[in-house]
């Protein structure tokens, strides 16, 4: 580019630097916003799989049951570690407790508490000791950092647990870990502890482990190798192998192989879904602010169709002037990476390190890969010059015939015959009609049709802002809609949990807690973890996480004549007849089973055969598995059941607690081993803590958008007041009164706000239901008209409000100054 | 011998396409101007003199006939071969200046001579050029100031001087005065026949009575017909 056109280039720059600034600030804003998420993306990813992959997790567990001496399974550790393929093989053990509260009840949220031998160096499912050391003394516990917080506990106090067998017994907290390999308390509502198998006596149980841990080589030849295998097929394949060994070998009964997704976080898939979907509507974001820029550039190169056309009429080739538009389009595209970057940076650490915070993790390094760096740089440049480069070329495509005929409408293409001849043509009669009073809204309505790639673009900016705000909203309802329809499903207001340890009372327990006042109603259900074993084996493999519950099945026992139950939609088949044995409901998509085929279910760590009568859609009741009471008891010969479900008088939540602690003391005081007792509010707490982060980032962004949606219109409205100032001033030399100038750019601002809405219809359809299908819950699916109103209300006030200044521009043309303008 | 017309029009027309049919602006003209000649085409509004002017200066192409410009048959040249031939060769001038409103009136002048790539002046004999192409035109005290900060007149002289740029051979000016007032008009004109004296061909559109003191040449249009063709003595 010559001296001279760069002088052009910084004056054009300089003359329009309000405009150009709108538009590197909505660029820059929706760019900052964009990097950032591309940096979270960067940072997050690797963070959460180095954190997972430094506790090394396993790659399998074999469970025995029963568990073994901790001794023997040292051994049996020992001699497993020489098999082939096998990279390290530690002994553990897990067991559920309830920690005391300070009034003297059982908290609500248990604490899960991971078992290992004294001599484990801890290498296998790693935690980081960040207070006090391991192992801890035979009495003391080392406690999760992310539990302290939900189970109200302090480092060096004395925590007082529940006993398998229903004892109250002390442990003290000795020291606080971090374990990157466990969803945060928070989310599952329960804490996570640590102790050697030293401890297990002092709450009352043998010292037995019962679990294998197996980190696996990539492959059986290359157990020198440290890399553990990613190839899930080649683990599961390997474990049973292994399982038959030890069984062979040891005699020991093997009840389950658990076989977690390799190298993935047990809230991978939530952080893959979170991560997702911010990254479309980062993309989206981006895509609404470049095509504002795009339009408000068109408004920019239409200002300057004389200028070009006088460019050329003095010799410019078209070579020459793209050379000029174009730099102005980089200039402004530069200015915005460049603006974006500190910001962009900025909020993409906060952001990951809160993401990060969400699943329970620590980012270690924030540094963000160099290719992030240039893909957004890219990206941030790319998208809206390609989204300008048709206004570019057309108008340094300009002749100079063109633009020596350039009034602000386009003159020259119509042609008889042609489509937008007709609309015209359409549209003129439309102003024929003239009923009294609408002659301005007719005016208005013709005008916003006269450029037809600026409406596209003003339309196309609102209705995609329409849509991502709807889309955005309807999943938020669509969120709502499913926790209210979980609430309405729990018909009770109290859960009981109760072990299966010590003698059976007397009393049963439904009619124990029958008693207490302000209960209605009492039934004895069951829920118990299970897991499909294959036909013709005797044990299953399960993608069960460490925690016991990522990952995990469970069979829910429906006790006869329930009124506690919401039938489930079924696929196929029939639903379970009263008294009904060896028969089972499925959930859809598990284990591809259809009605009418055979299982064998765990349970009890027994296998159990049962005929599919029917397959549920998993919508209302998740994964449940559903047999009837009579089946459990035919099946396993226990009929004591584990889970009361209790409904109240009053269904707030003071009454919920005062009944859940009064029942847990009536059943402790009968001789039953309560393991909880709460009010159902805890598993809505754990459903909505898992899609918090989820409904944040979408509630952000549909606000993002909806800003550079109306941005877009308040600027593009500004380009055609602009555009049509001659036009204004010939209105004015005519003796059109200012105000009537006004409600012209007003109304023309309504119907493309109204177009707008129309356009979005199906858009938002589209977007929300593609929505629905990407994330993890089925059935979201909706339009919430509340949110469509919303926007509609927004829209066409944001319309008047976006065009009140350059109507009222419009409105102070004087005859001279809009006749003199180019 | 008599030498070959700069401006040759054999049986030109031009017809354009709009929503309410087609509409013939030109009907089969023939026109030579010899080099140095002072044409001034007249005629009512829509008789067709823009219409004529645009396909001399190549801003437009005829739909029939042969056309040639100093030489050069314009109807097979390119939008940018037309740039560069119209840069090289025509000095336009226009009704309304149309000068660049972020340039000064001096690079308004310096610019035509950055896109001329064939025989283009050197770069350090630009300036000097152009300010001496100011002082003819009488506004070199003006060379620095926007086009918004002149008068009519001198921004209609700063279009004269910035068509002037590449010592064209023809100058071709639409309604070069109809935006000025009666004494800038005349001092315009008056330009325009000094010009004319040092020999360059000069084909002006106006509805001027008096142009006749000027253009020696006067061709009329009808409804896009010449409807005559007279010479008459200037003074």
């Amino acid at each position: 580019m010559t001296r001279l056109l760069f002088t052009k280039l910084l004056r054009d720059l300089q003359s329009m630097s309000d405009r150009i600034a709108l538009m590197v600030l909505a660029l820059s804003v929706t760019l900052t916003v964009f990097s950032a998420i591309l940096y979270t993306w960067g940072i997050a990813n690797r963070e959460m799989a180095d954190a997972y992959l430094s506790t090394n997790p396993a790659s399998a567990t074999v469970l025995l049951e029963p568990g073994l001496d901790a001794a023997q399974m040292a051994q049996i550790a020992a001699e497993t570690r020489q098999r082939p393929g096998v990279l390290d093989a530690v002994p553990r053990g897990e067991l559920m407790l309830q920690v005391r509260r300070d009034d003297g009840t059982w908290g609500a949220n248990p604490l899960q508490v991971f078992v290992a031998a004294p001599n484990d160096p801890i290498q296998v499912e790693r935690f980081t000791v960040e207070q006090g050391s391991w192992p801890p003394a035979p009495g003391e516990i080392l406690i999760d950092r992310s539990s302290f917080e939900l189970l109200d506990l302090q480092v060096g106090q004395d925590l007082v647990v529940q006993a398998p067998n229903g004892a109250a017994v002390p442990l003290r907290v000795s020291g606080m870990v971090y374990s990157p390999g466990l969803a945060p308390s928070y989310q599952e509502q329960k804490g996570h502890g640590f102790i050697t198998s030293a401890s297990l006596p002092v709450l009352g149980v043998p010292a037995t482990l019962d679990a294998l841990k197996l980190r696996l080589a990539e492959s059986p030849g290359a157990a020198i190798a440290s890399i553990a295998s990613a190839d899930r097929a080649a683990i599961v394949a390997a474990s049973i192998d292994l399982a038959n060994w030890l069984q062979a070998t040891y005699g020991v009964t093997i009840s389950e192989i658990q076989v977690p997704t390799p190298y993935a976080h047990p809230h991978q898939g939530q952080m893959n879904t979170v991560l997702s979907g911010l990254l479309i509507f980062g993309v989206a974001g981006l895509l609404l602010s470049a095509v504002l820029v795009a339009a408000m550039l068109d408004a920019l190169f239409t200002q300057q169709i004389p200028q070009v056309g006088m460019m050329k009429a003095v010799g410019a080739h078209a070579g020459r002037v793209l050379q000029v538009y174009l730099s102005m389009v980089l200039v402004i595209t530069l200015a915005s990476v460049v603006l974006a970057a500190a910001p962009g940076i900025a909020l993409g650490h906060a952001f990951a390190s809160a993401l990060l915070a969400l699943v329970g993790l620590q980012a270690q390094n924030l540094a963000i890969p160099w290719w992030i760096y240039a893909m957004a740089a890219l990206v941030g440049v790319g998208i809206p010059l390609l989204l300008a480069l048709p206004a570019l070329l057309r108008a340094t495509g300009t002749t100079v015939r063109e633009a020596l005929d350039y009034r602000g409408v386009p003159m020259s293409g119509a042609q008889a015959g042609n489509v937008f001849t007709r609309f015209d043509l359409g549209l003129g009669r439309l102003r024929g009609i003239d009923p009294a009073g609408s002659a301005m809204a007719l005016m208005a309505f013709g005008n916003i049709f006269r450029r037809r790639a600026r409406l596209l673009l003003s339309v196309g900016l609102l209705a995609s802002a329409g849509a991502v705000f709807v889309a955005g909203m309807s999943t938020q309802a669509g969120f709502q809609a499913f926790l209210d329809r979980q609430q309405e499903l729990r018909r009770w207001d109290v859960d009981v949990r109760l072990g299966d340890g010590g003698p059976v009372p007397a009393i049963p327990a439904a009619q124990l807690a029958a008693k207490i006042p302000g209960v209605v109603r009492t039934e004895a259900w069951s829920s118990l973890q299970t897991s499909i074993i294959p036909l013709g084996r005797e044990f299953s493999v399960t993608h069960t996480y460490p925690d016991q519950g990522h990952g995990s099945l469970s069979v829910t026992v429906i006790p006869p004549a329930t009124t506690l139950l919401d039938q489930p939609t079924l696929r196929e088949g029939r639903w379970l007849q009263p008294g009904e044995t060896g028969a089972v409901v499925l959930p859809a998509g598990l284990a591809d089973a259809r009605a009418g085929d055979t299982i064998q279910l765990s349970i009890n760590g027994r296998p159990t055969p049962w005929l599919v009568t029917g397959i549920a859609e998993s919508v209302d009741h998740g994964d449940d598995i559903f047999i009837t009471q009579a089946g459990y008891v035919a099946a396993t010969g226990a009929d004591r059941p584990n889970l009361l479900r209790i409904v109240t008088s009053q269904h707030d939540e003071p009454t919920r607690v005062a009944v859940a602690d009064t029942a847990e003391r009536a059943l402790s005081d009968a001789g039953y081993v309560v393991r909880t007792a709460a009010s159902v509010s805890r598993s809505t707490a754990a459903g909505a803590g898992h899609m918090l982060p989820l409904i944040l980032a979408f509630l952000g962004l549909s606000a993002a958008t909806s800003v550079v949606g109306f941005a877009g219109l308040a600027s593009t409205m500004g380009a055609n007041v602009l555009e049509r100032t001659r036009e204004f001033g010939v209105m004015s030399a005519l003796g059109a009164p200012a105000s009537t100038v006004r409600r012209l750019v007003v109304l023309e601002g309504i119907f493309i706000a109204l177009l707008s809405c129309l356009a979005a219809a199906i858009p938002t359809v589209l977007l929300a239901w593609w929505i629905n299908d990407y994330l993890p819950i089925p059935g979201l699916f909706r339009i919430s008209l509340p949110a469509v109103a919303i926007w509609f209300v927004v829209v066409i006030v944001g319309a008047v409000l976006a065009t009140l200044a350059p109507a009222a521009r419009a409105s102070r043309l004087t005859v001279r100054e809009a006749l003199a303008y180019l | 011998m008599k030498s070959p017309s700069l401006i040759n029009l054999h049986q030109v027309s031009k017809t354009y396409q709009t929503a309410a049919g087609a509409f013939t602006a030109l009907h089969a003209i023939d026109l030579q101007v010899q080099a140095g000649e002072f044409v001034a085409v007249v005629g009512r509004s829509g008789s067709g003199k823009t219409t004529l002017l645009n396909l001399l200066a190549g801003i437009d192409r005829p739909t029939s006939g042969s056309l040639s410009v100093a030489g050069t048959a314009l109807p097979p040249l390119s939008e940018s071969q037309l740039a560069e031939w119209r840069g090289r060769t025509v000095g336009l001038v226009f009704q309304f200046f149309q000068l660049l409103p972020t340039l000064t009136v001096l690079e308004n002048v310096l610019l035509p001579m950055e896109f001329v790539r064939t025989g283009a002046i050197p770069m350090a004999e630009r300036k000097p050029k152009a300010l001496a192409l100011l002082e003819r035109v009488g506004i070199a005290d003006q060379a620095h100031k926007l086009p918004a900060n002149l008068s009519g007149g001198q921004q209609q002289r700063a279009a004269i001087a910035r068509a002037l740029a590449n010592d064209p051979p023809i100058l071709m000016a639409d309604e070069p005065t109809g935006n000025l007032d009666e004494h800038t008009k005349n001092d315009v004109l008056a330009l325009f026949g000094r010009l004319n004296a040092d020999g360059r061909t000069i084909i002006v559109i106006t509805h001027e009575r008096d142009i006749s003191r000027y253009a020696a040449r006067q061709v009329t249009l009808v409804d896009g017909h010449i409807a005559a063709d007279a010479w008459e003595a200037t003074q």
